[in-house]
């Protein structure tokens, strides 16, 4: 009797709890509605967009994007609505799968091969090479597409001689420099036709290790990327060699400003969040070389008054010339990174999917990313005036002429291991610049590392 | 006797004095997030630290809420963290009983079983979770990081430990008395795991609340999305606002102190009222 | 005959009763966790990315593992953090709630501190964490200067090989002593205060009291923090990757940072990396399984 009791007791608590589960359910579509409205009004910054209602519309059809950082990029809502205005029975939907785990997100997402996903951006090379080899991305009918806009890309993201994806964004490495810091020191700007040796001599120009006030001529970030690349410039070799000797000048040089107090320490830089806009904001940075993505966000900090150090009165004090080349090398040559757009596998509007794909990676694409200052994939000359002439760009030649590139190479080429190489490659990166093998021992492991793995 | 005192006395003070120093080492995080709490992004990691901003930008209080919907990623986190902490203090605490006090078949086996998958880090069996969850079309949805996160092992591993504790004689009694194993449950082992079930409430508590991978992976739509998530946002890939980022973390840190101080009181009751003696 | 069906009726019952307590448990477990688990465990005889079909591959993935050398370092450093950072947690936790069980002024508070650690987020934590050990000019190293260490002999710590297992180590213990500190605390709550008081009728002292009394009684905790301590551990990455990100080189990558690259980031090897979890797998199940002989042991006794 007084067990009975208990187990109808027992039913009931279950009872409950189920009925709970199931209110969330419910819960979730009512909330969802109600904070779209909240979200909408709020918040200019968020761009999100209505939650999931598929085809109530017979005609409508809804696509989902994923994305990154939705709320700081600025092309990605004026891509929408252009498309929108000219395909009124197609509705995008971006879903933000955050910028640090994005291609762990996605490679889960898209696993088990049936996903809502439609299209999906790229965000790098090996990432790409996994998607790839697990089957869900669809391939990209070249037949009916002018791949000559992208200036060769296209075929540097081939795999087994298809294409998977389409470059929407194209940027660039080039040297930015704080006209202050070199005002100050009487030294005359850097210039747009430098070999290295020049580049390093005028960084020792004008540093200063006064304790308290130091500047430092270059800053490289604490990514292998700004120093190991500068050895692919003269495009004889590739970062997925195996032998990585070319590579001993550049970390020579690199190494000896870091322990002159030319460059800040990697140690500290690696420890610290220090990220490169911040160093760069704090104006005792002479030259940095980084991505030319970072030039809307320069232009926007300093609008926005956050970058005081760097600006006078609202105008940036900062300039562009182009990357440094080895002697006999053009110069505007310098490495590119890209993003892309896929269509995925398992899409069931494929399509419409790769209508949006073509539209953005296209021309008409291309002009709305670089009405917002951003570098698309199709780099016309019409481009680059575009983005020079926005407001908060440096008004002078050697700036605008800085954006015109010669020759570009891929930070890192397609390559079954190209992750695993990139693995080694940092390690080495690391050993090196922490001081715990010298250069020549850095190589070696590399070499040997990565021989491994290649063979 | 003035001896006496005086010995005492300054044992009393050798105890204040490890404990301030202590606190303070506890307490430097706390303070450095204060700091960069007020500071733009670029001013965060000075060399040296500024502790004290010279112009502290209480604006980063107000533009949490408006640069990512906080308000909205709070909500979901309560309401997730209260579901799950229910759960599984309710059915952790039943199943340890079970497993503490009852002779039944299997015992061994199920419990190290239980204590085995503790040991399997997450990340090992994401992906098969991730599908199998997305078949019953939980993709995406706060039901599936509840399921994930409400019948956990550690909870039941936790309260066996405690109620390990607990004299056999007790129950003993009771069943001699003619109680059923519910109402021994429900009338002397509950009441008498007051610090046990705080101690499980405020894990899980905290373990929901600052969970990151598991809404990560299932939540997409930005509605759904935590606290946790939403500080990540502010690391672009472009740039980052760690002052925004230590704002928010102060502000997600104030529900969790004061959990633990309202539980406080339970891990200081004493054996005096339960009369275990006796 | 009758006895003995009677009591196979009571033993049935029993049985019912006992699982009807674990099945709320145990069914959600079963489905949302044991599942996946299992099939994880399956896979590490498997070939598998996540989408092409998955391939029966029998034991090449462990013998796969004989030469892979990041595997390796990744055991020993898992090891080797494991096994430091165990005891200094217990020892600190114990300590730290024994002190906070007395009658001091203000405890409630201190306790709220000493849990502070552990509860406010990674991000921030780490970040200061990294600051104080910065190898430019944190306060350590500065520290160490002023005490008359020269420039070129200062440990990079997080950013230096020799150094960097230190400096995790420390800081798992620092952040995590909170946490332990307060199951330590609630388990100092169930020792009959009559124990002492007989203690001290007997004449032991502070140091006796601690030895034959508490150190017993908190047997069942002491289990339970070390077994909980221990997977903790040998499950540890997202403290490693927010301080060193299993750097440099490999000094700090330990077992799951090395499962997580497997399946992430150098492709998507799930066969592989189940392989590697069930090499850990093991390790955790020794470790409990030796405990579990221990505490037997006690409860026998």
């Amino acid at each position: 009797m007084k067990n009975k009791k208990m187990i109808i007791s027992m039913i009931l608590v279950l009872v409950l709890t189920i009925g709970l589960f199931a209110g969330c359910g419910k819960e979730d579509e009512a909330t969802n509605e109600s904070t779209t409205d909240v979200s909408d009004t709020t918040s200019e910054e968020v761009e999100t967009t209505d939650t999931k209602e598929t085809t109530t519309d017979s005609n409508q059809t809804t696509l989902k994007w994923a994305v990154w950082d939705i709320a700081s990029t600025t092309y990605y809502q004026p891509l929408i609505d252009v498309y929108e205005a000219k395909n009124p029975d197609v509705k995008i939907e971006m879903v933000d799968l955050g910028s640090q785990d994005y291609m762990t997100v996605l490679g889960t997402q898209l696993s088990g091969s049936d996903t809502d996903l439609d299209i999906v951006t790229i965000k790098d090379i090996p990432g790409y090479v996994n998607l790839v080899a697990k089957n869900v991305l669809e391939p990209v009918n070249t037949s009916d597409i002018d791949l000559s806009g992208y200036g060769g890309i296209t075929d540097q993201i081939k795999v087994d001689d298809t294409l998977y994806a389409l470059p929407f964004r194209s940027d660039f490495w080039v040297i930015f420099y704080n006209k202050t810091v070199f005002d100050n020191a009487g030294v005359s700007y850097p210039t747009n036709d430098m070999t290295f040796e020049e580049y390093d001599a005028l960084a020792r120009e004008i540093s200063d290790d006064t304790l308290g006030s130091e500047v430092y001529g270059s800053h490289y970030h604490v990514w292998r990327s700004a120093v190991q690349l500068f050895g692919i410039l003269d495009g004889q070799h590739s970062i997925v060699d195996g032998n990585y000797d070319f590579l001993k000048p550049y970390y020579d040089m690199v190494v000896a400003q870091q322990e002159d107090m030319i460059a800040q320490d990697y140690a500290t830089l690696k420890t610290s969040n220090l990220h490169y806009s911040g160093a760069f904001a704090q104006g005792n940075i002479g030259m940095m070389n980084m991505g030319s993505w970072f030039i809307p966000t320069l232009i926007e900090k300093i609008q926005t008054g956050e970058y005081t150090e760097i600006s006078e009165g609202g105008n940036g004090n900062w300039g562009l010339v182009k990357y440094p080349h080895a002697q006999g090398v053009e110069p505007g040559s310098t490495l590119a990174t890209i993003t892309s757009l896929s269509v995925t596998a398992a899409s069931k509007n494929k399509e419409i999917a790769t209508d949006f794909m073509q539209f953005v990676c296209g021309a008409e694409g291309a002009e709305v990313v670089a009405a917002t200052g951003t570098f698309p994939a199709i780099k016309t000359d019409a481009v680059v005036d575009m983005i020079a002439s926005k407001e908060g760009f440096p008004s002078d030649e050697a700036s605008a002429e800085a954006l015109r590139t010669s020759n570009t190479y891929l930070e890192m080429p397609i390559h079954q291991k190209s992750a695993e190489i990139e693995v080694i490659l940092n390690d080495g990166h690391d050993y090196i610049m922490t001081g715990t093998m010298t250069v020549d021992e850095g190589i070696n492991y590399m070499n040997e590392e990565v021989g491994k793995i290649l063979n | 006797m003035q001896i006496a005192n005086k010995k005492i006395k300054l044992s009393r003070i050798i105890l204040y004095l490890s404990l301030i120093f202590i606190s303070i080492i506890m307490l430097v995080p706390f303070i450095w997030m204060l700091s960069a709490s007020l500071k733009l992004d670029k001013d965060v990691f000075t060399v040296p630290i500024q502790w004290i901003p010279t112009h502290p930008r209480w604006q980063n209080y107000v533009d949490i809420w408006s640069k990512i919907p906080l308000a909205i990623f709070v909500k979901n986190t309560f309401k997730l963290t209260i579901i799950v902490t229910l759960l599984q203090v309710l059915t952790s605490s039943f199943a340890a009983y079970a497993f503490a006090k009852l002779e039944f078949k299997f015992k061994r086996i199920l419990f190290l079983g239980y204590i085995g998958t503790i040991a399997v880090p997450w990340h090992v069996y994401m992906v098969p979770q991730f599908i199998m969850m997305r078949s019953f079309n939980l993709n995406d949805t706060h039901l599936a990081i509840i399921f994930l996160q409400a019948f956990s092992a550690f909870g039941v591993f936790l309260m066996r430990q405690f109620y390990m504790s607990i004299p056999d004689e007790l129950c003993e009694a009771a069943r001699i008395d003619g109680m059923s194993e519910y109402q021994i449950y429900a009338k002397i082992m509950l009441p008498l795991s007051k610090p046990a079930l705080s101690t499980l409430v405020i894990f899980t508590f905290v373990n929901t609340w600052n969970d990151f991978l598991g809404p990560l992976i299932y939540l997409t739509t930005q509605e759904k999305k935590t606290i946790q998530i939403g500080l990540r946002m502010f690391i672009g890939q472009y740039s980052s606002e760690y002052g925004l980022i230590m704002a928010a973390s102060v502000i997600s840190l104030i529900p969790v102190l004061i959990v633990f101080l309202a539980l406080q009181r339970y891990f200081v009751e004493g054996i005096a009222a339960t009369g275990i003696k006796g | 005959m009758k006895k003995t069906q009677l009591r196979i009726r009571r033993e049935t019952r029993n049985n019912l009763v006992a699982y009807s307590f674990i099945a709320p448990n145990l069914i959600g477990f079963c489905i949302f966790t044991l599942g996946p688990i299992l099939f994880a465990f399956a896979l590490a005889f498997m070939s598998w990315d996540g989408n092409n079909p998955i391939e029966f591959v029998g034991l090449d993935n462990f013998l796969a593992l004989k030469e892979d050398t990041r595997f390796k370092a990744a055991f020993i450093n898992t090891i080797v953090y494991a096994v430091t950072t165990v005891p200094l947690t217990l020892g600190a936790a114990l300590g730290l709630a024994i002190i906070l069980n007395q009658k001091v002024k203000g405890r409630d508070i201190f306790r709220t501190i000493g849990f502070f650690p552990y509860v406010a987020s990674l991000v921030a934590v780490a970040a200061v964490w990294n600051m104080i050990f910065s190898p430019g000019a944190g306060v350590v190293n500065v520290l160490l200067t002023h005490l008359g260490v020269a420039r070129e002999n200062l440990p990079k710590w997080a950013a230096d090989p020799d150094w960097a297992m230190f400096t995790v180590v420390l800081f798992s213990v620092w952040k995590s002593m909170g946490y332990y500190m307060v199951i330590y605390l609630a388990g100092l709550q169930g020792i009959p205060s009559d124990l002492y008081e007989a203690g001290s009728i007997d004449g032991a002292n502070a140091l006796q009291k601690f030895w034959y009394i508490t150190v017993p009684q908190l047997r069942p905790t002491t289990f339970f923090v070390v077994i909980m301590l221990t997977i903790n551990c040998f499950k540890v990455y997202d403290l490693i990757y927010m301080i060193t990100q299993g750097g440099p080189g490999t000094s700090t990558l330990v077992l799951v940072y090395h499962i997580y690259q497997t399946a992430f980031v150098t492709g998507s090897n799930y066969g592989y990396a189940s392989a590697i979890s069930m090499v850990l797998f093991l390790m955790v199940l020794l470790v409990t399984v030796i405990q579990f002989k221990g505490e037997r042991k006690y409860a026998n006794s």
